[in-house]
Parts: structure tokens; C-alpha cells; sequence
């Protein structure tokens, strides 16, 4: 990198066309002293245009050799582009599956946007590729892309609202940015309340999670909107008076923590030192329950919590480079690559990356599919559906990885 | 066997999306430096010769009004000159300053240290931002492309103006059938397609052909006499002759000339394939591709290539199973839902391969429950703990509260290797 800087360095501060400019002045000046000369004395009139046939054409051809340092220059850094990118080809259209659905793509743009609460950008995009719907392409795998796609279809879902999305994002951000800017905790609390029942069933926390805070928020004396009250030494009793009102509900499953926050209480002068500090001195805990409810949030739109594209297209630059070298590969010896469902090479993601888990047949090595499912034995082993069928041919057959003996049909289809 | 998982940043080979990034303002910038070579060099003609005509004439009859005229008429060249100058050199400059900024953004790539680090996160987000711009300009939203670097700070990283002129002369040959402008355009790049065998000047021109031919029909039919129809049909001629009998390719100009014979309504082949209206559409897609080429950007958009890549590298078969996956769904807080399995990538990773893998992922100590569900025994307790399942009991996340719950003694260890 640090030679590429140097030459654009080089460019910005001399291999430009100032020069140029500078002489291209200087003969504008010669012509002018001349015309001034030759107006105020028109008998000189040859002897003057005579004498500055030489000097004009002195700086003018100086304002063409200037250029010949910018030619130069701009060599100089393409070269280094060329040798920068020697080995890297820009990357090509094969294996292209996505030029055939350019609304999905379009769709995927517009939630992004959406949810990342670009919502002006959002609303021009839609506006734009409503006007100007976009050209499918045949690709290997759709050779007749579906042309009239219409851009609100929604296979998966009905249709694609974006208004409605829209609102509720629009929501989303509100109630983000009142934790996060305003610390105040009332609309995020409001929303799980009415929501209760569902996040209860999910085994969320989010609920009690928000009230807790609350009540360290009153504690340390702030009020209902998030602002500091004049005087702290009431905070302790309105957290005290929050707590008897709303922390009833809670007492089934969260009994332990309210009991804790209550023991808080009795050191409501000096919890600074009491063994309860931790409750009320964390400054993670604002993002942390920002986090937990943008992760509810989505999930409740079925949606996962960061953006799909964002993680699909980080992932992709980190596959790339593989991907690469297996085309190379491919090419150098002639092959293709048969089974056109699977990529031919394991890319390796960070941790992050992995959602499902994974399950690969130790017989068969092939991952299981809807087709070929895992299958347990009695004795907890798991193999694949086809690697099953092989072994046992229908009778009593012995597991591949103990002594335990057992009928295929005692065997159970499981779900990773 | 390949590591499973890795966190490793190898900067160098993960600029493989990026080489488009700092071409384009290089091509940008010589193509800027062409256009002031070229003025330059008209001007000093121009005015070496000039100048010596009005010494000679000045030497002849001392007429000093006539000598101050040609040196008027010097002066406004030079003026000029450096005007163009002035805007070309401004231009340049801005050329340069975005090569910077983007070489600082690529620079900012080899301090990250791996690829779980926050300030990866951050490039990462800036370079989808980038690759979001690349793909609404190329589809033409350019309103949509500009406010979003706008809005994301990466204008220096984009290159919206481009984009814009392009699309105005693709638009120009898609929607109003006019080939003028691409024309233009082709002057202006004459060598670099000259360098790479463009046929586009050619076709362009033929178009200009077609269309002088089936307005000579037109009006032959429209009844307004011969005349008018037979001058078009000599203008087409004329114009074959000029521009398109250098081809060299003897079948195009046969049917070229046979044109001349066959109405635009005859649905004779070839000739209806040349009438065709779809030719404008071959036209704007030739025009397209070889500007892309011309400027070294990639033939589809950079968006297009990193997500296919994502998707497959992502995908397992159970993104698009009829069964709920036990290890990423939306029906409890214990799992986050899978990039693939959200609405916005579902449909469109359906035709991309998945990834492979040669090793079963699971998490620790997994256990099955009775209805063949498997999870990892930490999350089934913490999800039953945090719904308040009775003791001694166990309920499937998925299941849900209201689903069915089972003994603590039913659920049983599995092995997966």
C-alpha cells in the first residue's frame, strides 16, 4: 500500500498539470505585454510581434513538455496498480446465481436499509425501483429468469409491505434510541409488556430485564424519563414504591433477583460498598439490554437480529479468496465440479458465522439433508439415513461404533 | 484437511473484492490527462501559426488594427486554453484526493488484526455500504446510490459521478433510441477502443443506418410521395458507404443492403432481426459492457459476487428443510435465527450450492429428547429454567410452553462423531 500512497503523493504535490497552467500564463502574459506595446507604438508593430515569436513559443512549448512529468507520474502508478493486482483477477460473473432475481436482491436492499434505519434512503430506493424495475438475466441455474417478479411478491411471506416494515423499524429505533441517548427505559418497557405473553414463552428475560433496570435507574436517583431528580435521597423509596407496584408479576420465576435488588435496600446510604454494587454500577448493562431487545425485536418478525447482508457479504469476501483457488484449480485441470448442490471446498468462517448445526454422516462423510436425514440407534449413535440402509439391509445389523446390536426400524429420525 | 474455523485476516488476498476501488479513479485520471494532452497540442498549433502569419502580415502592411485583432483573437485561445486547463487540473486533483482516501480505507484493512475484531466489523459494514452503492448505480438508482454515501460518508470511496454520465448514455440508447450521445462517447475513447476491438462505433453506426432505411420505407408508405422516402434511402446509402464499408464483414453488409429491399413490417429474416426494437436493447448492453471494460470495472456487481460467495458459504441443507432446525429458529430466545433462514436471503439463496463441510458442528454434550429434537444440554436447561418448567421436567424450545414436556429421565445422551 505504502508505494501506491507515494505515488499519488508524487502526483497530488508536482506530476499535475499546474506546470502546465503556469506556462500556459506565462505566454498570456507575453501576449499581453505585446498587445500593449504594439497599441501604444504601431510603427515597432514588426519588430515587437518579430521579437515574440521565440519567447511564446518557448513557454508554450514548456506547458506541452510539463506533461510529459504527469504522463509519467500516472505510468509510474499504474504499473504499481498492475503490480499490486498481478495475481488478483477482477473477480468475474461465473457462477453468477444472482443476476436471474434482481427483486430479491432489490428486496434484500430495501430491508437492509430498513432495518439499518436508513429510512429516507429506503423510501428513494423503493421510490426509484418501483420507477425503474430491474432486468433479469439468465443465469446457469434459472436460464428463464422469471420476468414479471413483481417487486412487493413476497413468496416466503405474502407480500413484502415496506411501508408496515417501515413502521416497525421506525419503532424499533425509537425505542433504541430513548435507552441508549435518553436512558429512558418507558417505551421499551411498554412494548414487552404488551408482549409479555410471547416473550415469556420464548424464555425471555427482556421484561424483567427492563424493570430491573428501572428500578436501579429510581435507586440511583433518576425519574420516569431518565433525568437526574434534584433530590437523591428519594431515589431509594420511589424504587422501593416501583418495586411493590410492578415487580408482583415477577415474583414466580424471578424471586431470587427481586429478593436480591430488595436486599439492596438495606444499604440504600452506601451501596457503593455493599456487596449489591455490582446491580447498580454497571454501565454494560444499558447495552446489553439495548442488544437483547433489538434481538427480540427482530426475532419477532422472524428476522435475524444483524443484518443478513451485511453477514452474507462479509462472509462472501472471506470465502473469496478460497473460492478463487479452487476455480484456478478447476481450470488448470480440467474439471468440473459434479455435484452442482455442494460446494466442492470447506470454507473456513469464524465461529460466528456457524448458525445450524452441522451434521456429516461418519460412514458416508456427506451431510445430512431433508432426503437423508440423521438417524440415532438405541444405543445413541447417529448416522445417516443411506449409510443405515447399507448396513443394515433391512435386518439386525451392528452399530459401526460400538458392540450394541439393533433392528433398523428401531432406529430415530432426529432434528440438529 | 482444511481448518474448520478461523478468524485469521489475510488483508492481502481479502482485497480481492477491491482492485474496481482504485482503478477506476486511475482510468478516470488518465483519461482526463488524454483530454488536456489533447488541447494542449491543438492550441500550440494553433497558435504557433498564428502567430507567425501575423508577424509576416504585420511586416507587410502596417495596418496596427489588424495586427491588434489576431493578437485579440490569440489572447481568448490562451485564455481559453487555460480555463479548460484550470477545470481539468481541479478535476484531477479531486481524482487523486479519492485515490487517497481509498487507498487510507484499504490501509485500514492490513492494521485490523483478525477478523473478530470490532474495527473489522466496522470496515466490513463500510465496504458493504461501498459494494450498495456500486450496485444501485449500476442498476441506475443513482438518486438512491448518492444519498446513501450521503448519509454513510463515503463519497470519496464511490464514483457516483461516472456512474451518472454512463447511465445517462445507456438510458439515451435504451429509452429514447438515440445514438448521438454514445457517439459522443465514442469519440472521446476512440484509442482505448480501438486498443481493445470494440465493435461498438460499428454498431452504432449501423443502427444509424437501419434507422435511415426504415424511415425511408416509412414515408414511401405514408403516402407524403416518392421523395421524400427515395432521399432518406440515398442519405442511408451515403452513410453505409462512409461509416460501414470499412467493416470488412461481407454477410453483415449483405444484409445490410438488403435493407434496402425488405420494409421494417416484411418479417422477412434477417432483415426483421435488424428492425427489431430489441436491437436498441443489444445496443445499451454493449455500450455498458464495454465502458465497464474500458474503465476495468467487473462485468456484474461486485454485490452480486460477494454474496453469492456468502450465501453458499453460509447456507446448510437446513436452511431451505421442512423441518424447524433445533440449532437456529425464531421460536425461542435461546437461538438467534440464521442469516439464510431470514426473509430477506431465503428465497434468494435457494439456487446457490451449500457449503461444505467434512465435520459434524454440535454443540457440547448434546442430548435428545424424546421427540428427537438434539440440543446442547446447557441451552435445554437454561431455556427450561428461564420458562419456569416445572422440576424435573424438560419442555423443547421449540415446543414452546404450551407444547409437550417430558421427564428430566427421557431425555438422553447422543453421540455424534
Amino acid at each position: 500500500m505504502d508505494d501506491l500512497k507515494e505515488h499519488i503523493d508524487q502526483l497530488q504535490s508536482e506530476s499535475n498539470l499546474s506546470q502546465s497552467i503556469c506556462d500556459v500564463q506565462k505566454a498570456i502574459d507575453l501576449l499581453t505585454t505585446a498587445r500593449a506595446k504594439v497599441a501604444a507604438d504601431p510603427q515597432m508593430a514588426p519588430v515587437t510581434l518579430a521579437k515574440l515569436q521565440e519567447p511564446v513559443r518557448k513557454s508554450i512549448e514548456a506547458a506541452n513538455n510539463d506533461l510529459k512529468k504527469v504522463h509519467k507520474g500516472l505510468g509510474a502508478y499504474g504499473k504499481a496498480l498492475d503490480r499490486r493486482f498481478k495475481d488478483k483477477p477482477l473477480p468475474t460473473a461465473e457462477n453468477d446465481a444472482l443476476s436471474s432475481h434482481p427483486q430479491l436482491i432489490n428486496r434484500a436492499i430495501a430491508m437492509h436499509l430498513l432495518r439499518e434505519g436508513q429510512f429516507s434512503v429506503a423510501s428513494t430506493f423503493i421510490e426509484e425501483a418501483n420507477a425503474h424495475p430491474p432486468q433479469p438475466e439468465p443465469t446457469p441455474a434459472t436460464p428463464n429468469p422469471y420476468l414479471q417478479e413483481a417487486w412487493e411478491k413476497d413468496p416466503a411471506n405474502g407480500t413484502f409491505d415496506s411501508h408496515k416494515l417501515q413502521q416497525q423499524f421506525k419503532d424499533m429505533y425509537h425505542i433504541l434510541h430513548e435507552l441508549r441517548q435518553n436512558r429512558n427505559l418507558s417505551p421499551a418497557i411498554a412494548w414487552a409488556r404488551e408482549r409479555s405473553d410471547v416473550l415469556e414463552a420464548r424464555g425471555s428475560n427482556l421484561e424483567f430485564e427492563l424493570c430491573r433496570l428501572q428500578f436501579v435507574c429510581f435507586f440511583i436517583g433518576r425519574d420516569e424519563d431518565g433525568m437526574m431528580t434534584e433530590d437523591s435521597a428519594d431515589g431509594p423509596l420511589r424504587a422501593w414504591a416501583y418495586a411493590r407496584s410492578e415487580f408482583g408479576p415477577f415474583q414466580a420465576r424471578y424471586g431470587r433477583e427481586v429478593q436480591q435488588l430488595m436486599g439492596a435496600m438495606a444499604y440504600w446510604e452506601n451501596v457503593d460498598d455493599s456487596p449489591y454494587r455490582r446491580y447498580f454500577y454497571n454501565n454494560s448493562a444499558w447495552e446489553e439490554v439495548a442488544t437483547s431487545f433489538t434481538r427480540e425485536f427482530c426475532s419477532l418478525l422472524g428476522l435475524s437480529a444483524d443484518s443478513p447482508l451485511y453477514i452474507a457479504a462479509t462472509a462472501g469476501a472471506i470465502a473469496l479468496p478460497t473460492l478463487l483457488k479452487l476455480q484456478n484449480i478447476m481450470k488448470e485441470k480440467r474439471t468440473e465440479w459434479t455435484t452442482q448442490n455442494e460446494l466442492p471446498v470447506e470454507i473456513p468462517l469464524p465461529p460466528s458465522y456457524h448458525f445450524h448445526s452441522i451434521f456429516v454422516c461418519p460412514v458416508s462423510k456427506e451431510q445430512s439433508t431433508d432426503q437423508n436425514p440423521p438417524m440415532m440407534m438405541p444405543c445413541g449413535h447417529v448416522i445417516a439415513q443411506e449409510s443405515l440402509d447399507k448396513l443394515s439391509k433391512g435386518a439386525r445389523f451392528k452399530c459401526p461404533y460400538c458392540p450394541g446390536e439393533s433392528h433398523p426400524g428401531d432406529a430415530k429420525k432426529v432434528f440438529l | 484437511m482444511a481448518e474448520l474455523t478461523t478468524t485469521k485476516l489475510n488483508a492481502e488476498s481479502h482485497l480481492l473484492l477491491d482492485q474496481p476501488l482504485l482503478r477506476m479513479p486511475y482510468e478516470l485520471s488518465r483519461r482526463n490527462f488524454k483530454t488536456a494532452q489533447r488541447y494542449l497540442e491543438r492550441e500550440r498549433e494553433t497558435l504557433l501559426a498564428s502567430l507567425q502569419t501575423a508577424a509576416r502580415e504585420s511586416a507587410k502592411s502596417s495596418s496596427p488594427s489588424t495586427t491588434l485583432e489576431s493578437l485579440d483573437t490569440m489572447l481568448s485561445r490562451l485564455q481559453s486554453l487555460k480555463r479548460k486547463l484550470e477545470a481539468l487540473h481541479a478535476e484531477e486533483m479531486k481524482m487523486h484526493a479519492s485515490s487517497k482516501a481509498r487507498l487510507n480505507h484499504l490501509q485500514d484493512l492490513y492494521d485490523v488484526g483478525s477478523l473478530v475484531d470490532v474495527k473489522y466489523d466496522e470496515w466490513s459494514r463500510t465496504r458493504l455500504s461501498r459494494l450498495l452503492v456500486d450496485y444501485l448505480l449500476r442498476s441506475g438508482y443513482s438518486k438512491s446510490a448518492a444519498y446513501l454515501a450521503a448519509e454513510k460518508g463515503i463519497d470519496e470511496l464511490v464514483d457516483v459521478e461516472a456512474f451518472v454520465q454512463c447511465h445517462k448514455i445507456e438510458r439515451s440508447l435504451r429509452e429514447a433510441h438515440r445514438t448521438n450521445e454514445a457517439l459522443v462517447w465514442c469519440q472521446e475513447h476512440k484509442p482505448s477502443l480501438k486498443k481493445v476491438g470494440s465493435q461498438l462505433e460499428f454498431e452504432l453506426r449501423l443502427q444509424q443506418y437501419i434507422e435511415l432505411v426504415r424511415q425511408g420505407h416509412e414515408s414511401f408508405e405514408g403516402g407524403g410521395g416518392g421523395g421524400a422516402g427515395t432521399g432518406k434511402l440515398v442519405e442511408a446509402r451515403v452513410h453505409a458507404k462512409k461509416y460501414l464499408s470499412g467493416n470488412g464483414d461481407m454477410e453483415l453488409m449483405g444484409k445490410a443492403a438488403g435493407l434496402l429491399a425488405y420494409r421494417p413490417w416484411d418479417e422477412v429474416e434477417p432483415y426483421a432481426s435488424l428492425y427489431a426494437k430489441s436491437r436498441w436493447e443489444h445496443l445499451a448492453h454493449l455500450f455498458l459492457s464495454t465502458h465497464h471494460t474500458l474503465y476495468s470495472l467487473p462485468p456484474r456487481p461486485l454485490l452480486h459476487i460477494a454474496l453469492s460467495a456468502g450465501l453458499s458459504a453460509l447456507k446448510t441443507p437446513s436452511c431451505h428443510s421442512a423441518y424447524t432446525s433445533s440449532s437456529a429458529n425464531a421460536s425461542s430466545s435461546t437461538t438467534t435465527v440464521c442469516p439464510i433462514c431470514s426473509t430477506e436471503l431465503n428465497e434468494l439463496a435457494r439456487n446457490v450450492p451449500y457449503a461444505h463441510h467434512t465435520k459434524s458442528i454440535v454443540e457440547n454434550d448434546p442430548v435428545v429428547l424424546p421427540n428427537g429434537r438434539i440440543y446442547g444440554r446447557e441451552r435445554l436447561t437454561s431455556y427450561n429454567d428461564k420458562v419456569g418448567t416445572e422440576k424435573g421436567w424438560v419442555r423443547d424450545p421449540v415446543g414452546g410452553v404450551n407444547g409437550d414436556r417430558w421427564k428430566e429421565g427421557e431425555v438422553k445422551k447422543v453421540f455424534i462423531s
